[in-house]
């Protein structure tokens, strides 16, 4: 059964996704167990093709038994394995914790709900595992189809948010096809190796050079790369509570893998970092998002307005961290797709939970919920800490091997904006950290008996369904900081071409 | 912003442009994309899967798991609208129009009025004014069936010519569509509730995925119809072509129900009580 592993780890929530939604026909009741069986069989799968990986290289499967070029072949290396394991435990994490929230939210239409929730993970599942481009971008849209139907269903201007997003998304989209189309038009063929292998003939020509172009653009477009991020913060921050902690985590994170992905692996780092001149013009646009995200983040006092520009920084640590074409830089970028989706998932867990109890976002209504909800608000704090950079938690060893690759290679520039955004993380945190500690809860209420509708004293922790999950993402925060080291050097370093130094 | 934009527009125009000299000749056949593995398609798709439609060949059996998955994307969009529209916190005691089929007198019934259903001589009819419509109701009686026969016809003979499931969906959900606007919303319900519009949508989808987890258990991979061989008694090849058929049918049934699930939470802006 494990040489089906690569298919089985989408199969899985393709097929429950289906029965999700007849058996929520029968009985409401059956959707959640349902989601949460097929993510479990999905993670286990997952973990299981990583440790096969690890032990006997890459991992090919040949759907409907079709060899590549003819056919779509899933390949899985050290890179997707371990991309595939973040994603579908990120997924997992937040389907446990979110229950609550879901059924106060969609009690009526839990069954489309999870439908729509096990597709999108099984999207961005497939975008990780295959390796055929044009099967790629089908998954791409099943992703981001379901993504705007769970954004749209927020409050507020939610709908328009999500509105801008399939405008924004789609064009990116788009533009990847388009690009994949000029690839298909000079090599005849879908396939990702066999694309590495017909190209580097091809190199010398326009058609290639056009289709590197418009691919980078539209996976810089659906990754909220900073000139085009703008549809990002209100995505995600209008999104439905259980929606932006999926979302967030991993929509960008998974675009960055692809970018990864169709550089290395593609295109191949001779091309993309070499015979282009784009390396040094893409981290200077990194330099510039990781610091216009942060005195964004700075210029907010929504909580989740203000971690979803946070986003729009890291990814600027990423897709930096990539192009300074070096080793140690590439490494930073990937551990960091896997720290900051859970880094992420983390604040965005921990900011729904305080959400559901305080009934605001604003950062001015946390007073005192140190006292209220202590244990979320500790997990608030690691997950901050990590953002920051503070050892032992993993987003230190992320940013020590992105400034690390940028010392390397010469950027002082990256370096000097890793260690800007590091201090603008610091204030915002510690900002939050202050108004929820030290000042007192009441004089708020006596001032506005009525304002916000929500009752003081009612605040209490957040339900245990949530605050386990809560627990168990900053555990793996810890976790992920202390076998940094065994990751970068079992996994990460084998994942990166041989070429790259 | 609107000159930021036309400099995007043009830069943009500028790469498209940029690129075109290096292109392929039309129709040349020496271009790469009818060397590689094009040759091969056109070689042996007869020989491997016994359907003499090249192009059906290519989607359904060698990159049929692209097809699958741009099925569940028809799937994802039709339980997207539902969850987006479908509001279930009814009104139940609204106002109501009946029309007395005698006289042609329209009856508005108050809320908490008594309800003339289930009586022969009394129609309801949507609040928007709704004309007698005997030519189009009549008329569009007699195109349904062979519609719906001619969507059976071009989803059963996608192995010979153009059509399949995707074609042959549509045209069978547009026929159900044409009952539901020359009648109402409510007799369209009556022939394909709601509940049955999405279990068949679910199933659709469902049947694709299913003969590809079979073939799996046969110990096959996945969507590798030759596994079914024995299952249909008969060879590997006609396999290939019957497993093409069975996932086809799965896609019609798929794209017809969403088709129509589409249309009922559109017109009725998800209510699914009075629409179009």
């Amino acid at each position: 059964m494990s040489a089906h592993f690569p298919g089985l780890v989408i199969i899985i929530p393709l097929v429950a996704a289906f029965l999700i939604l007849i058996g929520a026909l029968l009985d409401k009741r059956l959707a959640f167990p349902l989601t949460a069986l097929a993510l479990l069989g999905s993670l286990v799968t997952a973990i299981g093709l990583l440790a096969r990986v690890m032990q006997v290289g890459v991992v090919e499967y040949h759907l409907a038994g079709w060899a590549p070029p003819v056919g779509i072949a899933y390949r899985v290396d050290h890179l997707n394995g371990l991309v595939l394991v973040a994603v579908a435990a990120v997924a997992f994490i937040n389907l446990l914790g979110t229950r609550p929230l879901v059924v106060e939210a969609f009690g009526d239409r839990l069954g489309p709900f999870y439908t729509l929730y096990i597709l999108l993970v099984a999207g961005l599942l497939g975008i990780v595992v295959t390796g055929d481009a044009f099967n790629l971008y089908v998954l791409l849209e099943i992703a981001a189809l379901t993504g705007y139907a769970l954004v749209g269903m927020g409050e507020g201007r939610a709908p328009l948010a999500s509105l801008n997003y399939i405008f924004m998304g789609t064009v990116g989209a788009s533009f990847y096809l388009l690009g994949v189309g000029y690839l298909y038009l000079v090599t005849g063929t879908l396939n990702m190796a066999d694309l590495a292998v017909r190209l580097p003939a091809l190199y010398p020509s326009k058609v290639v050079f056009s289709a590197f172009v418009i691919c980078l653009a539209g996976l810089c477009l659906k990754m909220g790369f900073f000139p085009l991020h703008a549809w990002l913060p209100n995505a995600y921050s209008y999104a439905p509570d259980p929606v932006s902690s999926l979302v967030a985590p991993l929509m960008t994170k998974v675009m960055v893998y692809v970018m990864v992905r169709i550089m290395l692996f593609v295109f191949t780092p001779a091309f993309a970092f070499d015979l282009t001149a784009i390396s040094e013009p893409m981290v200077w646009m990194a330099i510039v998002a990781i610091v216009a995200g942060s005195f964004l983040a700075l210029s907010t006092r929504r909580l989740k307005r203000m971690l979803t520009y946070i986003v729009v920084a890291e990814v600027g640590y990423m897709v930096g961290g990539f192009w300074l074409g070096n080793r140690l830089g590439i490494s930073g970028a990937i551990l960091h797709i896997i720290n900051d989706a859970v880094m992420t998932l983390c604040v965005f867990l921990a900011a729904a939970a305080l959400i559901a109890r305080t009934g605001s976002d604003a950062i001015d209504d946390m007073q005192g919920l140190f006292k209220k909800m202590p244990v979320t608000m500790a997990v608030f704090v690691i997950a901050g800490l990590s953002i920051i950079g503070v050892p032992p938690t993993c987003g230190f060893f992320s940013k020590w091997y992105l400034i690390s690759g940028a010392i390397a290679a010469g950027q002082y520039g990256f370096m000097a904006a890793l260690l800007l955004s590091s201090l603008i993380n610091l204030v915002l945190f510690f900002r939050i950290f202050e108004i929820a500690y030290f000042e007192p809860f009441e004089d708020h209420h006596a001032e506005h008996p009525t304002g916000h509708g929500r009752v003081l004293s009612a605040v209490q922790e957040a339900p245990l369904e949530l605050l386990v999950p809560l627990v168990v993402t900053a555990a793996l925060l810890f976790a992920l900081g202390i076998y940094a080291g065994d990751i970068v050097s079992l996994i990460i370093d084998k994942a990166i071409p041989l070429g790259i130094v | 912003m609107k000159t930021f934009a036309l400099i995007t527009v043009l830069l943009l125009g500028g790469l498209l442009f940029y690129g075109t000299p290096d292109f392929p000749d039309w129709g040349d056949p020496a271009s790469p994309a009818s060397l590689h593995v094009s040759p091969y398609y056109i070689e042996h798709a007869v020989e491997d899967t016994a359907v003499p439609n090249i192009v059906t060949a290519v989607l359904a059996d060698y990159r049929g798991y692209d097809t699958m998955f741009e099925t569940a994307v028809i799937f994802s969009a039709g339980i997207a609208c539902l969850f987006l529209l479908r509001v279930y916190r009814r009104k139940s005691a609204r106002t109501r129009l009946y029309r007395h089929n005698l006289t042609g007198v329209t009856l508005r019934i108050a809320k908490g009025g008594k309800l003339p259903e289930g009586s022969a001589e009394f129609e309801r009819i949507d609040s928007v004014w709704v004309p007698y419509d005997m030519i189009i109701k009549v008329t569009s009686r007699l195109i349904v069936p062979f519609v719906q026969l001619f969507a059976l016809y071009v989803i059963a003979h996608g192995h010979h010519s153009p059509g399949g499931g995707f074609q042959g969906g549509v045209i069978f959900g547009a026929a159900i569509i044409l009952y539901a606007l020359s009648n109402d919303l409510r007799r369209a319900f009556r022939r394909l509730s709601e509940k049955a519009a999405l279990l068949a949508s679910a199933a659709g989808v469902l049947i694709y995925v299913g003969t590809g987890l079979l073939c799996l258990l046969l110990g096959g991979n996945f969507l590798d119809y030759s596994m079914l061989a024995e299952m249909l008694h008969t060879d590997a090849i006609m396999a290939r072509s019957h497993g093409i058929l069975i996932v086809e049918i799965g896609v019609g049934l798929a794209v017809m129900a969403v088709m129509v699930s589409l249309y009922y939470n559109l017109s009725s802006a998800g209510r699914h009580d009075e629409g179009l």
